[in-house]
């Protein structure tokens, strides 16, 4: 640790409250002589004063050698000149310089805090959208109960479709059996008939049969051909 | 008062009084003191700019250790910035035109510096004095050699600030002592002759803030070395 470096005053020296400092310095006329010097002179001389009383300073300093002329005069003429070019030339623009370097320590922290502020109000934004979301959720939950109770219904209802379709394929079944069971026996009855009858013609019935059919066939014959 | 040439470098002095502490202390008043507030005016956020520039332009390729000279080293620079430029104008006495001066403030910072190298870590401080990649036979003599131009560099530092400003000051009062001579002999001469002393007055402003940039430069350098 350094104790050179220790601040002498790390406050300010009185805690009354102070006047704010000016905004700008005093007015100066040739970037080193202060306007009052010249309205000092104002009332008794009038605007030339002060030149008159400049000029006649430098020429009393130049004539009793009281300055004298020699190489630094010349040297001064130089360094000055040089220094009075540059301030015209780069003093606006130095200036501008370091007011963009405090416009843009204030425009950080004006940041931070515009961030800070919309950062807010989007949760203000949310927050307001969570509480209407809260209102509706009634009417949801009534949508979401209504649409389990019809699934269920539906559920039900194929449950009780299936069962009695079940049944009924049973008892179709059942009917088919018995029906089969009349229809064998019918046509077996009906065989067992048929054959005891073509069993029961005597050879005797068959010729007498066969006789009587031709008669009808010869009566037949004669009425037919009348017909033709 | 007629000046020779070189009462411009005589040491101030009032009634048998040195007034060299004045000529020392007096620069640094012309900085303000950064006061308790946030946003200051021109200068003083020109100042804090111009400050924050030098020292992260110094403290970017020295290690953790070396941050530690960031305020010798900075400080350094102000002042010497200051007595350069403050000098140019006429009748002012430069402090770093004296040899005493500059190797005052020279010497003990580069001993500084080879101490710190020389205690921390030894075998790399001196292996500073033989460069990467020589060829075998030439050791002996390049280590020589590197001692030599490691024992120079206190002098070099001072002498190189000592001459410079010198030489400018003195090629200034020349030049434009020949512009008076001629002017009342060769008016048109004597013109160009300011146009030189001109051109060498914009010299020596550039060459009081490059001479102050070097000097700390090469200290740094030193310590980059060594720390």
């Amino acid at each position: 640790v350094f104790h050179t470096t220790r601040p002498l005053h790390t406050t300010q020296q009185c805690l009354a409250p102070l006047p704010p400092l000016p905004e700008k310095g005093g007015e100066v006329r040739y970037g080193l002589i202060p306007e009052e010097f010249f309205q000092f002179f104002y009332p008794k001389t009038g605007v030339t004063g002060p030149y008159m009383f400049g000029t006649g300073l430098l020429l009393y300093f130049l004539s009793k050698e009281i300055y004298v002329i020699n190489h630094e005069t010349v040297a001064a003429a130089c360094i000055l000149s040089v220094i009075i070019y540059g301030v015209k030339k780069y003093g606006s623009d130095v200036a501008a310089f370091a007011d963009k370097l405090n416009e843009e320590k204030v425009a950080k922290a004006l940041a931070v805090k515009n961030d800070a502020i919309k950062d807010l109000e989007a949760a203000i934004e949310q927050e307001k959208k969570e509480q209407w979301r809260v209102e509706g959720r009634s009417y949801l939950f009534d949508a979401k109960r209504s649409n389990i109770a019809m699934l269920l219904e539906t559920n039900y209802r194929e449950r009780l479709l299936t069962v009695y379709n079940e049944v009924k394929k049973r008892l179709d079944y059942q009917v088919a059996m018995q029906n089969l069971k009349r229809q064998k026996e019918q046509d077996h009855m009906i065989q067992w008939v048929e054959k005891s009858v073509v069993q029961s013609i005597t050879p005797q019935q068959q010729k007498e049969s066969i006789a009587k059919c031709i008669l009808d066939l010869k009566a037949l014959s004669k009425s037919a051909q009348a017909a033709v | 008062m007629n000046l020779s040439f070189f009462d411009q470098f005589t040491s101030p002095c009032l009634m048998g009084i040195p007034l060299t502490l004045i000529s020392l202390m007096f620069p640094p008043l012309l900085f303000p003191s950064p006061k308790n507030r946030w946003l200051t005016n021109r200068l003083s956020t020109l100042q804090s700019w111009l400050l924050h520039l030098i020292t992260k332009q110094l403290m970017t390729p020295l290690n953790q250790k070396g941050h530690k000279w960031a305020l010798i080293l900075t400080s350094l620079m102000m002042l010497l910035l200051t007595i350069n430029l403050l000098g140019l104008l006429p009748y002012t006495f430069t402090p770093t035109t004296q040899l005493s001066m500059n190797m005052a403030l020279a010497f003990p910072l580069w001993l500084a510096t080879l101490l710190t190298g020389l205690r921390n870590q030894p075998s790399a401080s001196l292996g500073h004095l033989l460069p990467e990649g020589t060829p075998t036979p030439l050791i002996p003599a390049l280590i020589l050699i590197e001692t030599i131009s490691l024992l120079i560099r206190p002098l070099a530092l001072g002498v190189r600030l000592t001459a410079n400003l010198t030489a400018g000051h003195l090629l200034i009062q020349l030049i434009s002592t020949a512009t008076i001579a001629l002017l009342p002999i060769i008016p048109s001469i004597s013109i160009l002759t300011t146009m030189i002393l001109l051109l060498l007055t914009i010299l020596e402003v550039a060459v009081a803030m490059i001479q102050a940039y070097v000097f700390v430069l090469l200290l740094s350098l030193y310590l980059q070395e060594n720390i």
